[in-house]
């Protein structure tokens, strides 16, 4: 009986697997106005942004670790890059996201690893997702949640259903302040549903023409107790950024 | 000539100091080179015996596949690849699939990167043999399908018990994040260097974690009864695979077919030639621990590097003593040139005394490093732990003497020994019998 037991639960894990990408519940008109809105709002188009990222991540039992990355931003044509500056041993080190394509250069080597969209900068809970154009839509299916409250905010809370697997996340849950359509905070789950990161998003700086972009997040892991990254966005800029700082030469170039 | 070895055998320890000082040395280098010959032997039977009881076949299929512009590591259609080692084989052949992924373990607070290995536990019974439980056992195993088999030092880092339950956390092919939840079934030590680090889970709950098709396995092990001509079936499996449309290759070296052998947790590139395809690398056991191979030789060499050394100082030593020995002899030498003996016999005399001081010591030398290679195999057990269990068979170093690395170094020294006393010896002989009764040399 036991191992029938346990057999049904194994099919249905494996079923629900499959279930979330083949077939992703029907998008939501509502949830997926809500997801546009914010889109739209931390979506530079027309802006080439530059800006100093700070990430600490703290472990439990363990000292600070802290980078420091220069990103250059182009969203109109989803595009970055991204070159760390600090410690010495990660300098020379960076990203470049070109469409769907993202590569990590590694100077030692002088190699660009392939990485399809999906890293953790320098093994930190900051995903590279984070520093450049969302395409939510894209990749989800949104549907409604309800509302709650986070912190002082009323927020609208969008579930988002993964409709391609080479995504991190295939769940994610945005919680949206009512009052100006950003989020405020991203639960984000596994095939199987299990809560892997929360982000919080704890202040933005607005660009003007209702575009916005974050100035502190948090990111919580919630397998590991206690790990946890916070992420500074400093000297933001929207001068123009010349097309040359958007390619690999330019990574291998900085990182001599 | 047995006149003259009947004399070289009564001189030979004419002068004990002398003869006992270079016999010795011929004992030590053949001593090493025996000992060093035996270890390597050993290590290359023990890698591949226990290579086999526990992550390779005597032939391994890995490989990859393109899908939808994706290349993917793993083997994909096992199932017609398993038709197919039988349509080839016959049922003699046992092929075993493996699915392994590459996870996160996290249990209250800690976590730790480990391979999760999935294995077939109706075909893959022979790795069971391999562990020895501490808690738990096999049968508990296989009627979990959720169940987990950790080594003794994963248990003992993250304090787990029977039952206790885990969650790891696994990027899957595709990039997204796949959870699953572990209970503890058992708990085992090794002494078998590869089984130590296996962490068992059932085949498709690591294929469900990884969310592999149904028809995919990270490898396949093939174990045949008679291990003969490996390449001969690898070439027969080949062409049938073929025939079914896979891209069939073997690993370019010992290093590609340890990539081959040790693949994991799949993940993807970007596929340039827009077709689908499904290759397969067939690596032999041969192959795999050819790295070995030539590590062992590498060793070998270094030793061998070590006896030439000291035969360069047992040259040296021969040609001093032997000079000596002439100088000594020098009214022997006289009596027997005046009594007939030519020149070639004096040469043949004291060569034949040199060649069978080098025999008898040698011959010492090899039964020494028999007997410590017996005390060694026998009596003496050493920690299966880290690095070292690498060489050892149930806690015991592994140690093959074969006839023809004995019977090589002693005729390798004894040839040694004639060349190097016939230069000295042939001066010797060629001493006129006046001279050598009338002047000291």
């Amino acid at each position: 009986m036991k191992v029938i037991r346990q057999t049904m639960v194994m099919l249905f894990l494996t079923a629900a697997a499959a279930r979330s990408f083949s077939a992703a519940p029907p998008g939501d008109p509502a949830a997926e106005r809500i997801a546009r809105g914010w889109e739209a709002r931390l979506n530079t188009e027309g802006l080439d942004v530059t800006s100093m990222f700070t990430i600490v991540q703290k472990k439990q039992g363990e000292t600070d670790r802290v980078l420091r990355v220069q990103t250059f931003r182009r969203d109109s044509s989803d595009m970055y890059t991204i070159v760390f500056q600090y410690p010495d041993s990660e300098k020379g080190k960076g990203y470049l996201r070109r469409g769907d394509d993202l590569y990590f250069y590694l100077p030692s080597t002088r190699e660009f690893v392939y990485k399809n969209r999906k890293d953790n900068i320098g093994s930190t809970d900051a995903r590279t997702d984070l520093f450049g154009r969302q395409k939510v839509l894209e990749q989800y299916t949104a549907s409604s949640a309800g509302t709650a409250q986070v912190s002082k905010w009323e927020c609208s809370v969008v579930r988002l259903d993964a409709k391609v697997p080479d995504v991190s996340y295939p769940v994610q849950k945005w919680y949206v302040r009512k009052s100006d359509g950003l989020p405020v905070k991203v639960e984000n789950f596994s095939v199987s549903e299990t809560l892997l990161a929360t982000y919080y998003f704890i202040e933005y700086k607005s660009l003007g023409n209702g575009k916005s972009l974050f100035t502190k997040l948090l990111a919580v892991n919630n397998l590991e107790t206690g790990q946890q990254t916070f992420l500074t966005n400093e000297n933001i800029a929207t001068s123009q950024i010349p097309d040359y700082t958007f390619t690999k030469a330019y990574l291998e170039e900085k990182s001599r | 000539m047995w006149f003259y070895f009947s004399i070289a055998l009564k001189n030979v320890f004419r002068q004990k100091r002398r003869s006992f000082t270079l016999g010795i040395n011929y004992a030590v280098v053949t001593f090493i080179l025996v000992l060093l010959f035996s270890f390597s032997q050993g290590a290359i039977r023990n890698i591949t015996t226990n290579l086999v009881r526990s992550t390779a076949g005597h032939i391994t299929i890995s490989g990859s596949y393109t899908a939808a512009g994706r290349v993917y590591l793993g083997v994909r259609r096992y199932p017609e690849i398993t038709a197919a080692v039988r349509q080839v084989f016959g049922s003699t052949v046992k092929t075993i699939p493996r699915y392994v992924v590459r996870s996160a373990l996290y249990y209250k607070g800690i976590s730790k990167r480990l391979d999760f290995t999935g294995v077939d536990t109706t075909l893959d019974t022979g790795l069971k043999g391999q562990l020895q439980f501490v808690k738990g056992g096999w049968d508990e195993f296989t009627s979990a399908s959720n169940g987990v088999i950790l080594p003794k030092d994963v248990a003992e880092y993250f304090s787990l018990n029977l039952d206790d339950e885990i969650v790891v956390a696994a990027r899957t092919r595709f990039g997204a994040f796949n959870t699953g939840t572990l209970k503890v079934k058992a708990i085992y030590e090794s002494v078998n260097f590869f089984a130590q680090g296996l962490v068992l889970c059932q085949f498709p709950f690591t294929q469900n974690l990884d969310l592999g098709e149904k028809d995919t396995a990270s490898t396949l092990y093939l174990y045949f009864p008679d291990t003969r001509d490996l390449n001969l079936k690898r070439s027969q499996l080949s062409a049938e695979l073929v025939r079914r449309g896979f891209e069939v290759n073997k690993p370019a070296d010992a290093s590609a077919a340890i990539d081959a052998v040790s693949s994991a947790s799949p993940t993807y590139k970007v596929d340039t030639s827009g077709a689908d395809s499904n290759r397969l690398t067939l690596s032999t056991i041969d192959e795999a621990v050819g790295i070995v191979k030539i590590i062992s030789s590498a060793v070998n060499a270094v030793g061998a590097v070590v006896a030439l050394i000291m035969l360069f100082i047992i040259a040296v030593s021969i040609f001093i003593n032997l000079r000596m020995t002439i100088n000594e002899r020098l009214r022997e030498i006289g009596t027997m040139r005046t009594i007939g003996v030519g020149s070639g016999g004096i040469t043949s005399l004291f060569m034949i005394e040199n060649v069978l001081l080098a025999l008898l010591f040698s011959l010492v030398g090899v039964a020494a490093a028999l007997v410590v290679a017996v005390i060694l195999v026998t009596l003496v057990p050493l920690p299966a732990t880290g690095a070292i269990a690498l060489f050892l068979d149930k806690g015991h170093v592994v140690l093959i003497p074969r006839l023809q690395d004995v019977a090589g170094v002693v005729l390798l020294i004894a040839a040694f020994s004639a060349l190097f006393s016939f230069f000295p010896a042939r001066r010797g002989g060629k001493i006129r019998p006046v001279d050598a009764l009338t002047r000291v040399f």
